[in-house]
Parts: C-alpha cells; structure tokens; sequence
C-alpha cells in the first residue's frame, strides 16, 4: 500500500476515484466541456501544435536535427553556422531584419526529440526553447509515416526583452511582440515541414538535409 | 440606477462616396487581409462640421420620435474623432444650432469606437443621481475625409478603411426599451499604440506642412489583435451573464467595425450566426464610434430589430485600452412602411424643472 495515497487524496485539486465517484467526475468533465475556447485560453500561455507527416519517422527525426534544415522549412532563420563553442550556431532571423538568431540543438534519438534552444541577438542565454517529438505513426495512428508534436512556453522574456542592449539599432520589433501569432506562424512552418519532409519522402532524397540538393531546383 | 431606456437613432452620412480606386492601391487582392473588404465608404467635405453633421442627424431623429428639441434635451453628449476645434467640443455649438437648452452637455474625448456605451453609462448615472430624463448621444466620425483624402495619406494602406458618419441616439429614464446591463473596462496598460501623427514627426500644435493621419504601432499588431480576440468576447459575455442571456440567444449584435476578421472572430467566440450581427463595413468602412448609433439605425429601419428582443452593443477602443458592452430588451415600435410609429415624446416626460 501506497503511504502516500492518503495524503494525496486530501490535496485540493487532486480528484481519483477513489475520492470523487464516477458521477462526479461526469460532472466535472461536462462542466470543463465547452462548445467553444477562446484562442488566450488555449494558446495564451503555451503554443502547443501537431500533425501527422507521411515520412518515416526516423528521417523526420534526422532532417529535425540537423541545423542547417532550419533554413528550409522554417519562415525566417537562415544562414546558420557555427559560433565556436559547444555546438552553438548562428544565423539570422529575417523577421527581425538584422536579427542573429542563436541557436544549440539538443536532439535525443532513442526519444526523437529535438529541443531547439534559442534566442535572438545573443548566445549566452539561451531561452526561445522548441520542443519537438516524432512519435511513428504506427503506434499512435494505426499507419505508416510519422506525428511531429512541436511545444513553446511563454517564457517572460517574450513579453520583455531582457538584452535590450544587444539588439540591433532601431529595431522596433520584438519576436514576444508576435505570441498572439505563434500558433499561426507556427502552424505555417509545420505545414513547410509536412510538405518538404513527403517531397522528400516520396521523392527519396535524404543524402542530405541542405536545400541545395532538392530536386537541383535551387 | 435607475432604469433607462434607448428609444431610436438617425444619421447623416456625407454627400461624397468615395471608391476604392481612390486609393492608390485600388486592387482588393493586394491590399493587407487587415485592411480588405470596404467597397465604398462616404467622406466628410469642408462644409461638413462635426456639429453640422449632428444637428442634420439630431432632426432626423427629432422627427422620427416627436422630441421638441428645445424641451426634451436635458443632456447633450458628441463624441468626435476629428474635432471641429482644438480647444473645445461641439456640443455647445450643436446646442446652439438646435435650439437645446441642455442642463449638461458633456463632449466626450475618450472611449473611442465604444464611446456610444460610455455616453449611455454617464448619461444613466446623471439620470440618477440628477434627475435628467433625456439624453441625446452624438458620435461623429470625420477622419476619413480630413484627414485620408490628401494626395499624401491616401497613399497610406490604412486610408481605404474609415469612412465617415454620424449617428445620434435617444436616451430616456424610462422603462419602455431597457438597457439591462451596462459593462465597461478600462486597460490604460495598453494606452498609446494609436496616435494621430504627421509625416515630418511634428505634433499637431507645431507649423507644418505635413498632413496628420491616424496611426497604429505595427509591430503591435498580433498584440492588438489578441486583445480584440479577448477582451471584446469578454466583456460582451459578462453584460450577457449579468443580465441572464446566454450569448447563443442574442438576437441582434451590434459592435464597432475595424476589419471583418474582428467581427469574424468575434462571432465566433460569442456563437451569434452572421445574419445577427448588423455591420455596413462594406458600404461605409470603419466608422469608429459612429458604427454602433449607426447600425442601430440600420436595424431598426430595415426591420432586423424586432420588437420584445435582445440587442446586444459591444466593442473596445483604440488599441484595446476601453471595452464595453450593453444589453437592451428592444421594445422600441419597429418602422413602419411610411416611418415610425411615434411616441408623443414631449408630453410622455415632460421637462425637467429649472
């Protein structure tokens, strides 16, 4: 027997069925149930985002943790390269006109995440973090091909910067500037994501994750 | 508080209608999704006054509902986006013009596109506490042709959404059309993402050359837009729950008109079916304070509002600083083939003693 139960069960907030009978937690459940969220109450404070891509996992996994991908599916960040210390790069976020976006990877293959740690302007603090997974979508949907999940948080740094001194002179803009945004720009980078990654699949070139070896077209 | 009572609402719009080919960006499919979907809109001319185009609407609507404008205006509120003079609000001068001898007259220069509920509010708070019994709220909206018709401005991709009107209402400490809820909330936390600006820097008192224009911070604009999304819905759905109606059952939902992706969104959090929320954003683009009067004449005439139903008013201000919103139990007689049905206003109430 658990010690801990009894005490867990008297947390506020804490509802098993061994304290809240199968009524109540209906209650509960269609009282949280509503037709309608407004877009705060769920991308408010967390820009969570998914979708399912018709590549295999582990190439979706390995075109994600290679940096330089960055600068095909996403909007805005390009040129990266390395900033000499520790697996660090450096490229520019287009958004910000003369922004530097700073940027480490840590990927984990046997969980196929891809964290992508950043920040604009300076690479001492890194705390723009995207969370990323590839889950195959054998397990989760019954089918070939992947599920990319892709998670922010709303650091508070993204509502003030707190480098103001290393930004580039006379920028207006600031990336926490665009939160309301985030799902909708995120959204839209998924979507490159998705179509680049079943090009790429259907067309099988994977030898490597720049640009310039799609199709010769660039 | 004493029970008040909206009771009608006329307009003036401006002679002139302007096209979208006026614009130097004519084409609709290149223009900002923030800034499309305004066919026509009308624009004020240098004869065109704020008090001029009150005093136009006010006998309008002295007509419609049979108010003696010399007995039946204890208080006289405008709201002007574009003011006639500096120093001074218009009311005085509209009195003037009308004949009104108002115990208040009260020149709002705050609330922006919701002033219409701000002017309700005060004006109920001065029926109870004063004794007035007649209110009659202007809302003017003139920026368009002073201030986006210049060769200069209109070249702006903002230029092609104001359009100019006024729209004047009736307000009465009666129970025969009541306002149930009244709602306002101030965010001075987001005050100064909109300010009137010239091209050369100048602010509006110095010599200049420049032509001014309204301006929004840009890199602002998803912030913006998520408080609209919030803040609007928001307060909308608290003078809903104060006054026990389930947004789903509103009949009539009148808001401020700033883009159709607002009013889209804004549909969609509050569950009200397009067909019940009353806009002439493409015949007449953003008419800022002026929308809600306007519309509500517009409801009223084409038969929309019926009688014994709920209309709904709500919007928010500037860049998010103010919102509000009302709820009424429409009892006003809906129009007529040949105009109103029409209350003998001055012997229903009368004058207030002085």
């Amino acid at each position: 027997m658990n010690p801990h139960l009894n005490v867990i069960d008297g947390l506020p907030g804490v509802h098993r069925i061994e304290n809240c009978s199968k009524d109540k937690m209906t209650s509960l459940a269609m009282e949280m149930t509503h037709a309608v969220y407004g877009h705060d109450e769920v991308y408010g404070q967390y820009c969570p985002i998914q979708d399912y891509i018709n590549c295999p996992a582990e190439k979706a996994f390995e075109y994600l943790a290679d940096i330089h991908t960055l600068g095909e599916w996403t909007y805005s960040t390009r040129d990266f390269e390395p900033a000499g210390e520790d697996g660090l790069y450096v490229g520019m976020d287009r958004l910000g006109s003369a922004t530097k976006i700073y940027v480490r990877v840590l990927a984990n293959r046997q969980a196929m995440t891809v964290d992508y740690h950043c920040a604009w302007d300076q690479g001492k603090h890194l705390w723009m973090i995207y969370l990323m997974r590839v889950v195959p979508a054998e397990l989760v949907l019954g089918k070939p091909g992947c599920v990319v999940t892709w998670t922010n948080c709303r650091h508070p740094n993204y509502d003030c910067n707190p480098y103001p001194e290393t930004a580039p002179v006379g920028r207006k803009v600031w990336v926490g500037d665009m939160w309301p945004f985030f799902y909708a720009g995120h959204k839209i980078e998924l979507d490159n994501l998705k179509h680049i990654l079943e090009y790429r699949h259907a067309n099988n070139c994977f030898s490597n994750g720049l640009p310039t070896t799609m199709g010769g077209s660039r | 508080m004493k029970t008040v009572s909206l009771v009608g609402a006329a307009s003036y719009l401006p002679r002139r209608i302007v096209e979208n080919s006026f614009f130097q960006n004519g084409d609709e499919e290149q223009t900002h999704v923030m800034f499309r979907g305004v066919k026509l809109r009308h624009h004020v001319e240098a004869d065109e006054s704020a008090q001029m185009m009150i005093v136009q609407a006010a006998r309008k609507l002295a007509e419609r509902l049979n108010i003696n404008l010399a007995k039946d205006v204890d208080i006289l509120m405008t709201n002007v986006t574009s003011p006639d003079q500096p120093f001074t609000g218009c009311g005085a001068d509209v009195g003037k013009a009308l004949g009104c001898r108002p115990d208040w007259v009260v020149d709002l220069h705050n609330g922006g596109c919701v002033s219409f509920i701000q002017m309700m509010a005060q004006a109920q708070a001065l029926m109870t506490c004063h004794g007035a019994r007649t209110a009659l709220l202007c809302n003017v909206q003139n920026a368009a042709g002073r201030h986006f018709a210049h060769p200069e401005t209109r070249k702006l991709k903002q230029a092609r959404i104001p359009g100019d009107g006024c729209g004047v209402a009736y307000l009465v400490a009666s129970n025969e059309s009541p306002v149930k809820t009244i709602v306002q909330r101030n965010y001075c936390e987001y005050a100064g993402d909109m300010a009137a600006v010239r091209a050369d820097g100048t602010a509006w008192w110095e010599p200049s050359t420049a032509c001014a224009y309204v301006d929004f911070n840009e890199t602002k604009l998803a912030a913006v837009m998520g408080r609209a999304n919030r803040i609007v819905p928001e307060v909308i759905r608290e003078a809903c729950r104060r006054a026990d109606l389930p947004t789903g059952e509103i009949d009539t939902l009148i808001t401020n008109q700033p883009n159709r992706i607002f009013m889209r969104n804004w549909r969609e959090a509050l569950q009200v079916p397009r067909d019940r929320h009353v806009s002439t954003f493409e015949r007449h683009g953003n008419l800022f304070g002026a929308a809600l009067p306007l519309c509500l004449e517009e409801a009223i005439d084409s038969g929309q509002l019926k009688k014994d139903s709920h209309l709904v008013l709500g919007g928010f201000a500037h860049a998010g600083d103010f919102a509000a919103a009302a709820v009424i139990h429409w009892q006003a007689p809906a129009a007529t083939s040949n105009g109103w049905m029409l209350p003998v206003r001055s012997a229903d109430f009368g004058t207030v003693d002085r």
